[in-house]
């Protein structure tokens, strides 16, 4: 038996996020929010452990109104229960690992999963410092995670080196999104996790911000965009082109 | 200022050393032992012995950082040295500015840049932290005479038990510094059509390399030829992309190269958005005879 927390965040989906053509800034309002890409991996090796070794599984997301909607997919691939906490204002993992440490302190537990590096802000700062909050030692970066007891066990990949690491439980473990394939829950399970209540609460911990947006644009693209349907126009032109700069 | 620099890849510290050389006084820890990068200008560079886990580095760190008076903190963004960050974070009670493309100091504060939203857009903030991790690539390193004090640091218990190590089949190719990059995506289909995509690389003297789902997934190309938001950033003079949609996390491997070349069957595949010149085809035809063109 082991019982999880997983941590799922939400984002906007980034493929429908445009710039706005004035400003270049990011148009928000138009791209709705999902569950965030590497957080569906950390649930669906939640699930499947939950599946070998039998156990329970808790969703927990700081986030906005918006929540509801990620957590009942939590809930139909496989979360047994969540919470969600309200009045999330944004990437801020200084103090999104206090909010949820103050969380996961009243959840009994064996294993913490989360993503290695949050696909919209890409920080990867969540293991580390909850590692250090908790106090709970970090497996990072899994392919493959075992129980085998008192222990967890995982495949770790580095840049340059894969590794075999073991830790006693309760542990936190990052996955990557080589890990697994999320599983798309029947229509069934979403129906049912559709009735299942959301535990909203407020966090007590008060926000401190170490840092100033200066400005958030999306980088102007200069490309020529000369895109050509006849192929072998094309390949004169290409031609062209790699030869003069192979000069 | 007074920067203490950490990696376990001694290529990416004596790229830091250089990079924050000309901001302020440095001093390294590696724990690595292979090449030490004690020519690049650091004061001392400090050898950590021992099983160097993200717990027990971060543990030194901490140590150094409280007793020598530094400012800051700079670590390469790896694996490792984002959990290291993380960790050490907490311990001197600071946050960290992650995934920095740039880094700069003024009147006591960070400024910086780095991506959002997965790639879309560049953040440019201030920041009010004592550690940073720095995206591999910053600077290219280069010696400057000096040479750096050695000092070896024996390390602390970890938590994180290595049971057995695999070491991975890697490429060697250097992407960062090449001139010209045959990229292939999961449009290519099948492994054997690397040999395609190898063969105009060698028409044109380039390095091949390849999206996520080549190198991860399929591992049709080595986990060091991946470009991209968690692959390598490349700038060479031209990018030829073979079937590859141009999803932003790909992009943002790629976005500093010079002249962009992609071949793509979907017409209104996003990598055309990000292409100079584009040919809508299919890369089994196209790329040969490219290759055969260019070999002439
Ligand atoms: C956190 C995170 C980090 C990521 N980091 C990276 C990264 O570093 N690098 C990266 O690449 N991706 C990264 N990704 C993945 C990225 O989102 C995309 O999934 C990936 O880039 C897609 O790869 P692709 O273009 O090869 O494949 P696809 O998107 O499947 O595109 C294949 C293309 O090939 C074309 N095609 C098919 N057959 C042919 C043919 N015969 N001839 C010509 N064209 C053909 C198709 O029209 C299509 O456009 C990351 C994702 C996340 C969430
Ligand atoms: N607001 C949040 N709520 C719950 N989990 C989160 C939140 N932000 C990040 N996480 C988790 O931490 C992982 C890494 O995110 P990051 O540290 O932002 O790179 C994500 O994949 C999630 O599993």
């Amino acid at each position: 038996m082991v019982d999880i927390i997983v941590l799922v965040k939400q984002m906007h989906d980034l493929e429908q996020i445009k710039p706005d053509p004035s400003t270049g800034e990011p148009m928000l309002e138009k791209s709705p929010f999902k569950m965030e890409t590497i957080s569906e991996n950390a649930v669906e090796a939640a699930v499947q452990l939950k599946e070998k070794y039998g156990g329970k599984v808790t969703a927990l997301l700081f986030g906005n109104s918006d929540a509801g909607q990620i957590m009942k997919k939590a809930y139909a691939m496989g979360c047994d229960d969540g919470y969600v906490i309200t009045e999330y204002t944004g990437n801020n993992h200084f103090y999104t690992s206090q909010v949820l440490a103050e969380k996961i302190k009243t959840i009994k537990h064996d294993l913490i999963l989360l993503g290695n590096q949050s696909a919209d802000s890409v920080t990867g700062m969540l293991a580390g410092r909850l590692s250090a909050i908790l106090g709970e030692p970090v497996l990072g970066n899994a392919v493959s995670i075992e129980i085998e007891g008192e222990d967890a066990k995982i495949k770790r990949v580095l840049e340059k080196n894969n590794y075999y690491v073991k830790t006693h439980l309760p542990a936190i473990i990052s996955v990557t999104q080589e890990i697994n394939e999320p599983r798309l829950p029947p229509v069934m399970r979403i129906m049912q996790a559709g009735r299942k209540p959301i535990n909203s609460e407020k966090t007590t911990v008060q926000e401190i911000k170490n840092f100033t947006v200066v400005s958030n644009k999306a980088p102007i693209s200069e490309r020529k965009k000369l895109i050509f349907e006849d192929v072998d126009k094309g390949i004169e032109e290409v031609v062209k082109v790699i030869k003069e700069e192979m000069r | 200022m007074k920067f203490l620099t950490f990696s376990e890849d001694n290529q990416l510290l004596a790229q830091m050393i250089t990079f924050l050389r000309s901001r302020g006084e440095v001093d390294a820890a590696t724990s690595s032992d292979r090449d030490m990068p004690i020519e690049y200008g650091a004061g001392v560079v400090y050898a950590l012995r021992g099983n160097a886990q993200y717990d027990s580095i971060s543990a030194a760190l901490k140590n150094l950082f409280e007793s020598s008076g530094y400012d800051a903190v700079v670590i390469a963004s790896t694996v490792l040295g984002r959990e290291v960050a993380g960790h050490l974070s907490v311990g001197i009670g600071s946050d960290v500015a992650p995934e920095l493309s740039s880094l700069e100091f003024k009147d006591g504060k960070a400024i910086t840049k780095r991506w959002g939203y997965g790639g879309k857009t560049v953040i440019e903030e201030t920041w009010n932290a004592r550690v940073f991790t720095l995206l591999p690539g910053i600077t290219d390193a280069e010696k400057n005479g000096s040479e750096s004090t050695l000092k070896d640091i024996q390390l602390g218990d970890s938590r994180v038990e290595i049971i057995s190590e695999e070491p991975k089949n890697l490429g060697g190719g250097n992407l960062e510094s090449a001139k010209i990059i045959v990229s292939v995506g999961r449009g290519l289909g099948k492994k054997e059509g690397i040999e395609v995509a190898q063969k105009l690389a060698d028409a044109v003297g380039g390095e091949i390399a390849g999206s996520r789902p080549v190198c991860l997934d399929y591992q049709w190309l080595s986990e060091d030829r991946q470009v991209g938001l968690s692959g390598k950033k490349v700038k060479p003079k031209v990018y030829i992309a073979l079937g590859i949609s141009g999803q932003i996390q790909h992009i943002a491997g790629m976005r500093g190269s010079k002249i962009v070349i992609a071949i793509n069957k979907d017409k209104s595949a996003p990598i055309f958005e990000e292409s100079d010149y584009g040919i809508v085809g299919d890369l089994y035809q196209v790329a040969p005879k490219l290759t055969e063109k260019l070999a002439a």
